[in-house]
């Protein structure tokens, strides 16, 4: 088990700007299951393609069981025996499992479906996977969907593995299962080569594990002989809270009450059907759930870019249901939305001019239907200073923050007005754990200074951390109520998965 | 290793080695290739110098079809400037040529920097003419001060109107703005021809245009050698008004917003539908100010072939500008000059007017590719 199959000797790949990989020396052994962990930023993903043949190294070499990989291709990487899944999946939802495996094959050849069907059979028989090859990939669940890209790959009868964020789709559950068949195929000889920031993945599935820091191998390490602490301190440089010291909540007067709300599905955003909740100042509210239950659809209800079916919204003793997003947000309500370059910034317009938006119309920052400049410029350069948002000035365009700096710029615009509630939707999707320790804490400074604080978030370790109260959001409607003492995981996760549960706390 | 892992059956479609070169993209990524890259900070200066390496690409390629057509590029350019720039005179006739393409030019940029894409230039230049023609015809008498504002206005009105027949649809029931304002050319063009063959056809004459109006509504005139006319002024001030208009109020900062990004800025209040229509209005206002322009300064009576095109040349002209009301005014300039240097040029040379529509053709397409180029660098990979 100690023999080299893959050796990455000294890899450079550098970008516009940045050295994503910075002479990286890895060597992958055969058989184990090898996670590469490091923030975002820290060149993992660069890593991984270059292996997969995305990109080629600007300097060093990679060997696979000896020889020198030339690769111009992913088309190349597959044929050498390296396959790779990544975090969004090249499917064709239309198409039949089968279709899925064998499209991108060439299309000259002649192709036996029945043959692909048989060996897929017996791939899912093998690792008790129940998938209809002739199920349409589209109706599948966002599991399901995982494997088919895993055997995918398999079908092309790759070595060694790569996985780009695999679990960041998945219910607990589904990452137990992920990792029970992962071992399987370790055990069965495969390489699996697994890209996270997650510790605690890394700590329960894998073999070694390889640190990055901004391009540069920090160590690997055998899993075994290090904690959790350690590769943390590694990974980020210093050593991390993994507690807030969070003072027992004092809730007061209801400030969120939803009562009932149904809404349609608007494309790509879920519907809600009948789902009430309360939120109090001075509490956070962790509203836990897989994607796509309803938590797209609550968000826009709650900030009034879309209008309930029925059912009502009271914030503050308003009803807001019929009321605009503009209304809403002058009633004292902050968003902060999931995907932060989508629905929160505009990206062509400078620092200073994002951190006003939505307050751009009232005063200070307009007066007589023409923008204040000097005091945008004035809160601009305050925010800059508060939130320690990285940027040369205040004029510099937006698009080029790093995410981290960008929900900065949303936070500081959004607590800025003290709001009597803030509804979170991922807020730390995607930020390394510096950035997600801070956006954190300011959320929680939220809550003492006396808002409501409604968080939505997959990361069970964030809701655990920050939540007063727990509610469990699926197929829009909340299926449990808890808190994070009585909680536990298994639990959350069966109700986050749809088992029933019976509704347990109170609203 | 298991067997289901490592086991190819022999129908495993692999890419053979030899054919690697098949993909001709990938000879750019062989070792020690030159490689392309896209910027992560675009520079003035990197749009600058594509925008230039645009301007000498049209000019060689120009100076190709002329070569070809077996004249000298260099005689025929030269005789392009002359008739541009060449006198005091020809530099202000220009500058009429000009004046309702800045107008035109400012409509469509207004637009397109909404992320409302407003083809109707033409149609909203008719409109602003028929504006004017409705209150001259209506009252004529009335004392000319109060004659040029009701004109004014009636121009903008209407083309902020015939504009809004579009924006109505797209915020009313999301209709694609680009086809419906491309239509309403066509529709516009045949109410205009149903009233120049009937209601406002002049009587003394077969022909499908108004009479001639009096003497009192012509713009006045700068100078008494050009026909260069107040409209120029006009066209000036409304370039700055718009530049103002977009960097200092808060509807500007909305119709940026909206044209950045619409979903963020729903999210965050602003009213989209409402910054729509209000854009529409002006752009549509624009354009019919152009057509009060040309009416008033250059036609004086009504006719079918008063556009000429400038409300599509306007939407170029936005483009090469890059969307920027200061830029509009020189694109237009230059546009003015092809238009007016191209008379020259084929009285001169016998190389065809319609050469300018190449050389138009040829910009845009150069500058739109700059504009793609400049976010790129090439750079050589180990």
């Amino acid at each position: 088990m100690t023999e080299t199959i893959l050796a990455v000797d000294r890899v450079t790949k550098r970008f516009p700007g940045v050295i994503a990989n910075d002479a990286v020396t890895v060597d992958i052994r055969r058989g184990e299951i090898h996670c590469v962990l490091g923030e975002n930023g820290a060149g993992k993903t660069t890593l991984a393609d270059v292996l997969y043949g995305v990109y080629r190294p600007d300097e060093g070499t990679v060997t696979l069981n000896g020889e020198p990989l030339e690769l111009q291709t992913p088309g190349d990487a597959i044929a050498a025996g390296i396959g790779m899944v990544h975090q969004h999946f090249e499917l064709v939802p239309p198409m039949s499992v089968v279709e899925n495996v064998v499209i991108g094959t060439s299309a000259s050849q002649w192709l036996d479906l029945s043959e692909v069907r048989g060996r897929l059979n017996e791939f899912f028989r093998n690792y008790d996977v129940e998938i209809d090859p002739d199920a349409e990939v589209g109706r599948l669940s966002v599991g399901e969907q995982q494997w088919v890209e895993i055997f995918k790959t398999l079908y092309f009868g790759v070595e060694v593995l790569i996985l780009d964020e695999p679990t960041a789709v998945l219910t607990p559950q589904g990452v137990q299962e992920l990792f029970r068949i992962l071992r399987r195929m370790r055990d069965e000889g495969l390489t699996i080569i697994l890209i996270t920031h997650k510790l605690k993945e890394v700590m329960e599935l894998s073999d070694r594990v390889t640190v990055l820091r901004l391009g540069k191998v920090v160590g690997t390490v055998n899993t075994a002989d290090v904690q959790m602490r350690d590769l943390a301190q590694m990974m980020v440089g210093r050593e991390v809270l993994f507690q807030f010291d969070k003072e027992r909540s004092d809730p007061g007067e209801p400030v969120l009450e939803v009562d009932g709300i149904h809404l349609p599905s608007v494309t790509g955003r879920g519907s809600l059907k009948g789902l009430s909740l309360t939120v109090r100042a001075g509490e956070v509210v962790g509203l836990a759930g897989v994607s796509g239950n309803g938590q797209n659809a609550l968000f826009d209800a709650l900030v009034g870019v879309e209008k309930p079916s029925s059912g009502g919204i009271r914030i503050g003793g308003v009803d807001t249901a019929e009321l605009s997003a503009n209304r809403i947000a002058q009633l004292g309500v902050a968003s902060v939305p999931a995907d932060r370059i989508a629905q929160g910034l505009l990206m062509d317009f400078k620092v200073k001019e994002n951190l006003v938006l939505g307050r751009h119309r009232s005063n200070p920052f307009s007066r007589g239907g023409l923008l204040n400049r000097g005091a945008i410029d004035g809160f601009a350069n305050k925010s800059i200073e508060g939130f320690d948002i990285r940027t040369p000035s205040a004029s510099q365009s937006t698009r080029t923050l790093s995410g981290g700096n960008l929900q900065k710029v949303i936070m500081a615009r959004e607590l800025s007005g003290e709001p009597k509630l803030l509804v979170a939707h991922q807020p730390t999707r995607g930020l390394d754990i510096s950035a997600s320790e801070y956006v954190r804490r300011r959320l929680l400074e939220e809550r003492d200074r006396g808002a409501a604080v409604l968080l939505m978030s997959e990361d069970l370790d964030e809701i655990f951390q920050l939540s007063d109260r727990i509610a469990v959001i699926y197929d829009g409607r909340i299926v449990s109520k808890t808190t994070p003492e009585q909680a536990d995981l298994e639990s959350l996760g069966l109700s986050m998965a749809g088992a029933d549960t019976v509704e347990a706390g109170s609203a | 290793m298991a067997d289901q892992v490592t086991d190819r059956a022999p129908s495993d479609p692999q890419p053979p080695d030899g054919d690697r070169r098949r993909d001709p993209l990938s000879m750019l990524f062989q070792p020690g290739a030159w490689r392309i890259e896209k910027r992560l900070v675009v520079r003035p200066w990197h749009e600058f110098v594509t925008l230039v390496a645009a301007l000498v690409a049209a000019v060689a390629i120009i100076a190709g079809l002329v070569l070809v057509i077996g004249k000298s590029p260099a005689d025929s350019f030269a005789a392009l400037y002359n008739g541009a720039f060449g006198t005091r005179e020809s530099t202000l006739e220009t500058l009429v040529q000009a004046t309702p393409l800045i107008l035109t030019g400012l409509a469509a940029a207004i637009a397109f920097r909404a992320g409302i894409w407003n083809i109707g230039g033409e149609g909203q230049f008719f409109a602003g003419v028929m504006g004017t023609w409705f209150v001259y015809d209506l009252w004529g008498g009335l004392p000319a001060p109060l004659l040029f504002v009701l004109m004014f206005i009636s121009a903008a009105v209407a083309g902020a109107a015939w504009a809004s027949v579009a924006s109505g649809l797209l915020v009313r029931y999301g209709t694609n703005e680009i086809l419906t304002t491309v239509m309403l050319n066509f529709v516009i063009l045949y109410i205009l021809s149903y009233l120049l063959a009937g209601p406002w056809q002049s009587p003394d004459t077969f022909y499908y245009q108004t009479q001639r109006m009096a003497d009192t509504t012509y713009l006045p005139r700068f100078f008494s050698v050009s026909r260069l006319h107040w409209g120029f002024a006009i066209a000036l001030l409304a370039a700055l008004v718009v530049y103002w208009l977009i960097r200092r109020t808060t509807l500007g900062y909305e119709i940026r917003g909206i044209g950045s990004n619409v979903v963020a800025s729903r999210y965050k209040g602003i009213r989209v539908g409402t910054v729509t229509l209000a854009t529409m209005a002006i752009s549509g206002a624009l354009a019919g100010i152009a057509g009060f322009g040309e009416l008033l300064g250059l036609h004086h009576r009504v006719q079918l072939d008063i556009a000429e095109g400038i409300g599509f040349t306007g939407i170029i002209i936005a483009l090469v500008a890059r969307l920027h009301p200061l830029g509009v005014i020189v694109a237009a300039i230059l546009f003015g000059a092809l238009v007016n240097g191209s008379t020259a040029m084929q009285y001169e040379t016998g190389i065809p007017k319609a050469l300018v529509f190449v050389i138009e053709g040829t910009t845009l397409a150069l500058v739109l590719i700059a504009a793609i180029v400049s976010r790129y660098r090439i750079r050589k990979t180990g």
